[in-house]
């Protein structure tokens, strides 16, 4: 199947692209996109449309940019359109003072347009380990145009 | 609080007022619930507090508050039990014949709860000491419970006496006995005690207790103050009857011999209703068979019955409901408490009982249509139990005669009518489950199943006799009818899915039940199944296009089910046989064609063979439908296609019958059986392709039908030499449409097309067949882990499902190892290994593909690392050390940012199965020192395996948060992982650095602390390890663990001491204070004997400081003395070897009975 044309451009500019995918073939862990928000599925069960009638899928799913919960059925052998979700690691070079992070990117430059999480836990420890000058590597996550900080990790310098 | 009070010698009574007083208040409080804490710790302070009877003796007789003489009887209880070991004789016997004369004496008054829970107290306290009184002392209160059974100092008392002796047989069986922190061996000497001396005895005192009232109560027309002794008395011999007698033959432990005492011990796992064989033994022939005990109680049964119109009585009544469980367990009665020479006793007997019960369900339909007015339907429950236990001890020949001589037609004729009956009324009322008739059905069929299970493994010599062949077809015929009308019903019906699921297993244990009904009757109901599909399947073709098929269609359903089940059995993991019953009958049968069997499959498999046609498909072949076609295809093909006559035989005499060699030779391979199994592959492919999404038809196709088919060997041969199966491994090499499939059946369906590689006739055509097979997907990995863009187009969503399929498919190839293909799934997973990294690096975020690739890895390695030479073997060590290099420093330290409560649960439980599969990646590479197939010499330099899964555990310990062994599977995973590292490579261990070695004690400590005594066995078994391997080595000189062991001085001048030394004190504090379960001490023992050797000076010091602890000069010594004995008694000595560690496990048991009682008095 990899042999085939692949008629996708770089990362940016399928940013908001979905594609098409059975719905039987969405599984838990995967993503969806239901009422026009990227989810991610928390919980598939399937059902017949009558006793003699073709098999639905029915999913759970939490919108992964504001966790959200939203649910819908469909026939297990129609097409669910699947968001494409991706991540990027940058390394956190600075903390403004107006909420927003300061990120280095891949090729040099820097990336100053993200906000800083909401969660006052991880907002200290994220806070006090640049202070204490640790290293500190920031996931984003981006889809269907929008973005969000989704993990961090410290790396100990080798 | 109530040391001063109750403790020492000078109780006087302002004191004791006192201290009832707060108890009553504490009780008070706690029902209000105004401040229950508090409340409840001034209770529990008398429980804990020494001696505390005179406080308690006093509340039990003055106080006026209930629940307070229930605390004092608990607090009794409770202190007696720990401080048994220093009670004086006196007081032993004086606490017990203190309760057992408080309630005597007290028989008359309310408040039954404190008297039940007094006399419980009196029976542990006659058991914790049961061993150590002598005969004479337990005659004494014997003869004054007897004396009351009696009945010469009233109804009251003698109820009381019976009542103590229902608590007594009670706290004396096994499954109801409480531990009281004492061996086994303790509870069984008691049990055998009581089994031999003094059950029998009991029992007469109850039925003399029921004798002396049974002439009040039948002449009385009203409720008599009697019924509730004779109640009780029936209770007790039911109580009774239900112990597990053990020690009746002979008396000897040796001569018990499981398979020969049950009558069957087959067919009772897969009985849904309990029935409990009664087998006391010959000495019991005299109180219940010869002495008319039968006889009084039908009778006694009977004149209850007619009372049931006056008052006080009725039904359901306590004593008509014993008196009739009494009947039902009589029934079960067997074992040498007949006499063996006289078999008619035995008839008698059954016979005496089945016309006591005969009333309550003859004849069926009057009793039910009462039922159905209104009656209560418990009586004719009942009666069918009573027959379920005659047929659990008899055969069905016997069964059916024993109605003979006193109706005109036999027991199986009956139990077809009753059941008839029943079924007929299931079917008015379907929708209401919780009626009668539900459980009486369940109770008939069992009968059914019990009474023809065992003909059915026979043989097919034993035939049911005409006229019960007869009851049998004609019931089958009845309960077939009445399935179909619940199908067509339930057709509209959309029943909820969850529901569904849970009633399947139950559906197939019924229809199992109702194959052995038909299997009785073959004769009969294979060709009136066949008719019944022949009709069901012509309605469909006329109606197609103008009638709503959907009725029909469930009924097809249904019947398809009944006759898998009627015509084969469930292999489970075994060859199934042609059913003994379809072999030997139908004798007259020539011809294949004509063959009843022959001719139903031949009916099924034409009809299936319809849904290779798309119209007929989409007109008549639902999902459902063909979930059933398939199911039916794959446990018949088990059973009857292509049969090797030889492994399929039966037994010999039956080789000769020319219907046998018909029904066998019909679909071998040089009949039918090349032409079904095509018919059987297209379907296969049909339901794979053209069903899109149905992903229990496809699983159902993949994991039963397919699965089944590779398994036999000899199918494998043809099935290479289909087209229809080169067409499904081109499909699923090539075609766009079986990537569609869910990922466990890729997975399943990968598995299946390599274990057909066995059909090829040599092994490197069968290496080039996988090869061949799997070339898509390897090079398809490796093409995109060499695309240069594979970052981004990695994260596309079609690529993330290609990947996700790819690695389904290639773990599925990997778990078919066998030797002859492991050379090209070797290679498969050569191939991939760079890929696997690239993808681990690219999806790190992708946790979903993640744990497939590690799955994958984990199935390869396990299938392959017992085959791989040496250089082979460190080439995949290398990979596996990568692989968790690089999995752990994507994980370690990573924090989550989701807002998302069940996402961040997800991601924890995506966390937890990931550690899984690395922690079985780690126990697969260990048992290559187990397992090694390899051609290489063991002088070959090979890795050391020890040293790469401590190097393993060093990285992904610290991953394994004591958070994430919480999770019992990963907790348990991870435990017998280090047990077995540190029992065999306990020098491995010593070489890691201090933060590894402690990480890993850490855990150890922490296992020790769990719940689970599986984790507890575990963690003590490392420990025995850890302390023995260092006591070895250094006493042959070596250092052993050294400055683990020895303790260590860090940078900041802190020492830290020894890790042995703390076990040392983790361990005892753990033996002497905590709870555990008594199954531990022989382990515990284990581990703690190496650990004193390795620590005398230690050891000597934390047993000098408990003596010193102890405030009781008594105490004092006798804490000093057992732990004297601890370390010498025995013939202990201080060697490591069997003979010392039984010893030490001995003398442990001892020291802990001993000693502690008081330790954890407060």
């Amino acid at each position: 199947m990899s042999d085939e044309e692949h008629h996708f451009e770089s990362s940016d500019a399928g940013a908001s692209k979905t594609y098409p995918q059975q719905a039987g073939n969405i599984r838990k862990g995967g993503h969806i996109v239901i009422k026009g928000r990227p989810c991610k599925v928390v919980e598939v069960s399937t059902s017949k449309t009558g006793k003699h009638g073709h098999a639905k899928c029915h999913f759970v799913a939490i919108d992964i940019f504001t966790s959200k919960k939203l649910e819908d059925i469909v026939p297990s052998s129609h097409n669910c359109d699947v968001p494409h979700v991706n991540r990027v690691d940058y390394q956190l070079i600075d903390i403004s003072e107006d909420g927003f992070v300061s990120l280095l990117t891949d090729n040099g430059s820097t990336k100053d347009d993200l906000k800083l999480p909401t969660d006052e836990v991880l907002l200290t420890q994220l806070k006090s380990g640049f202070e204490e000058g640790k290293d500190i590597v920031v996931s984003v996550m981006s889809a269907m145009g929008e973005e969000q900080m989704c993990a961090l990790k410290e790396v100990s310098p080798k | 609080m109530f040391n001063g009070s109750a403790g020492g010698g000078a109780e006087d009574l302002p004191q004791l007022q006192s201290t009832m007083r707060a108890i009553e208040l504490a009780c008070s409080y706690i029902q209000i619930n105004t401040n229950p804490a508090a409340a409840e710790a001034t209770i529990l302070s008398l429980h804990q507090s020494p001696q505390p009877y005179k406080a308690c003796r006093f509340i039990l007789e003055n106080s006026q508050v209930a629940s307070a003489r229930f605390q004092a009887a608990a607090a009794i209880k409770e202190a007696a039990i720990r401080e048994w070991s220093f009670l004086s004789t006196e007081d032993k016997g004086g606490l017990i014949s203190f309760c057992l004369g408080y309630v005597i004496q007290h028989a008359n008054s309310s408040d039954a709860y404190v008297f039940s829970k007094v006399s419980s107290v009196a029976a542990q306290l006659m058991k914790r000491g049961w061993l150590e009184f002598t005969p004479a002392e337990k005659e004494v209160f014997f003869y004054q419970i007897n004396q009351a059974i009696l009945g010469s100092r009233g109804l009251d008392v003698q109820f009381i006496g019976i009542h103590f002796l229902e608590s007594l047989v009670s706290e004396f069986s096994p499954s109801t006995s409480s531990a009281m922190s004492l061996p086994r061996e303790f509870h069984e000497n008691c049990r055998k005690s009581l089994e031999q001396n003094y059950l029998k005895t009991f029992y007469s005192w109850a039925q003399d207790a029921a004798l002396s009232v049974t002439n009040k109560i039948v002449e009385s027309n009203s409720d008599v103050p009697e019924v509730k002794v004779c109640n009780a008395a029936l209770r007790l011999m039911h109580q009774i009857l239900n112990w597990e007698f053990r020690y009746s033959k002979g008396g000897t432990k040796g001569s018990i011999n499981v398979f020969s005492d049950g009558m069957r011990s087959d067919t009772a796992s897969s009985r849904k209703t309990e029935c409990v064989i009664v087998q006391p033994g010959a000495s019991w022939c005299d109180v219940l068979l010869s002495s008319s005990h039968v006889g009084w109680l039908i009778n006694l049964y009977s004149s209850l019955r007619q009372k049931f119109a006056f008052e006080g009585y009725w039904l359901d009544c306590p004593v008509a409901v014993s008196a009739r469980k009494l009947i039902v367990q009589l029934c079960s009665l067997a074992g040498e408490v007949f006499p063996s020479n006289n078999a008619q006793m035995r008839e008698q007997h059954l016979l005496l009982l089945l016309s006591g019960v005969l009333p309550w369900i003859d004849p069926p339909d009057v009793i039910s249509k009462e039922i159905e007015e209104g009656r209560s339907g418990s009586e004719m429950i009942d009666g069918c139990r009573a027959l379920l236990s005659i047929a659990t001890v008899t055969t069905a020949v016997d069964f059916d005669r024993l109605l003979r001589s006193i109706r005109p037609f036999g027991t199986l004729t009956l139990l077809s009518l009753l059941m008839g009956e029943v079924v007929k009324v299931l079917l008015a009322n379907s929708n209401d489950k919780e009626t009668w008739s539900y459980e009486a059905r369940d109770i008939l069929l069992d009968t059914w199943t019990t009474l023809l299970a065992s003909m059915d493994g026979s043989g097919g010599n034993a035939w049911l006799p005409p006229e019960g062949m007869h009851a049998a077809a004609s019931l089958f015929s009845l309960i077939a009818e009445s399935e179909l009308k619940l199908a067509s019903a339930s057709a509209t019906t959309d029943e909820d899915d969850a529901d569904c699921l849970a009633s399947v297993s139950a559906m197939d244990e019924r229809l199992g039940s109702y194959a052995l009904i038909a299997r009785a009757a073959v004769d009969a109901t294979v060709p009136f199944l066949t008719k019944l599909f022949s009709d069901r399947v012509a309605r469909l073709h006329q109606g197609r296009g103008t009638v709503d098929p959907t009725e029909t269609l469930e009924e097809v359903y249904s019947l398809l089910l009944i006759i898998g089940h009627v015509l084969a059995d469930e292999g489970e993991g075994e060859t199934a046989l042609v059913p003994d019953a379809l072999q030997t009958h139908f004798v007259d049968v020539v011809e294949a064609g004509n063959h009843p069997v022959v001719l139903l499959s031949s009916s099924i498999v034409k009809f299936a063979e319809q849904c290779l046609d798309a119209n007929m498909r989409s007109s008549i072949f639902s999902p459902r439908l063909m979930e059933a076609v398939i199911w039916f295809l794959a446990r018949w093909s088990f059973t009857y296609l292509m049969l090797v006559e030889d492994c399929n035989l039966g037994s010999n005499q039956l080789q000769s019958l020319p219907s046998r060699a018909c029904l066998f030779t019909f679909f071998n391979e040089h009949n039918q059986g090349k032409f079904v199994l095509d018919i059987i592959v297209r379907i296969s492919l049909t339901s794979l392709m053209s069903y899109p999404g149905e992903k229990d038809l496809q699983e159902l196709t993949c994991h039963q039908l397919l699965h089944a088919l590779v398994r036999r060997r000899n199918i494998c041969f043809h099935l290479l030499s289909l087209d229809s199966w080169r067409n499904l491994a081109n499909a699923f090499a090539n075609d766009k449409s079986l990537f569609l499939l869910n990922g466990v059946s890729q997975r399943s369906l990968a598995q299946t097309l390599v274990l057909s590689a066995y059909g090829m006739r040599s092994s490197d055509a069968s290496n080039q067949y996988v090869k061949d097979l799997m070339a898509h997907m390897t090079s398809s990995l490796v093409d995109l882990a060499n695309n240069s863009d594979l970052k981004n187009l990695a994260q596309q969503p079609d690529i993330i499902m290609l990947v996700s399929c790819v690695l389904e498919r290639l773990r599925g190839a990997a778990s078919a190892t066998e030797p002859r293909t492991q050379r090209a799934i070797y290679e498969m997973g050569l191939s991939v290994m760079n890929p696997v990294l690239r993808l681990l690096e690219v999806y790190k975020h992708e946790s979903a593909v993640i744990y497939l690739l590690l799955k994958f890895v984990v199935d390869w390695v396990d299938g392959q690392i017992s085959y791989l030479e040496a250089h082979e073997t460190a080439g995949v060590v290398n990979f596996c050390m990568s692989l968790l290099q690089i999995y752990s420093s994507h994980n370690i330290g990573k924090i989550s940012l989701s807002l998302s409560s069940t996402l961040l649960n997800e991601a924890k439980t995506e966390k937890y199965k990931d550690l899984r599969a690395l922690l079985q990646l780690l126990s697969h590479l260990c048992s290559k020192d187990m397992v090694d197939f390899s051609s290489d010499s063991i002088e070959t330099q090979s890795t050391n395996i020890s040293q790469v899964v401590f190097f393993g555990l060093h990285i992904i310990t610290p991953l394994i948060t004591l958070e994430l062994l919480k999770y019992p599977k990963l907790c348990f995973d991870y435990f017998s992982l280090i047990s077995h590292m540190l029992e065999v490579y306990p020098e491995t261990l010593a070489q890691l650095n201090s933060d590894a070695f402690n990480h890993v004690l850490t855990t150890v400590d922490f296992g020790l602390h769990q719940q689970d005594v599986d984790i507890v066995t575990m963690c003590l078994r490392a420990l025995k390890a850890l302390a023995s391997y260092h006591y070895k080595e250094t006493k042959a000189g070596n250092t052993g663990l050294g400055s683990h062991a020895s303790g260590q001085t860090d940078p900041n001048g802190v020492f830290h001491e020894g890790i042995l030394s703390r076990f040392l004190l983790t361990l005892l504090q753990f033996l002497l204070f905590e709870d555990y379960s008594t199954d531990l001490v022989s382990t515990a023992a284990d581990a703690l004997f190496p650990l004193i050797l390795c620590e005398p000076n230690l050891y000597q010091g934390l047993g000098n400081e408990l003596i010193e602890k102890q405030g009781n000069p008594n105490f004092k010594t006798r804490l000093a003395n057992a732990l004297q004995v601890l370390t010498t008694s025995n013939q202990l000595s201080s060697s490591l070897d069997r003979l010392n560690y039984q010893r030490f496990r001995k003398n442990l048991n001892n020291f802990l009975i001993e000693v502690r009682g008081f330790l954890k008095t407060k």
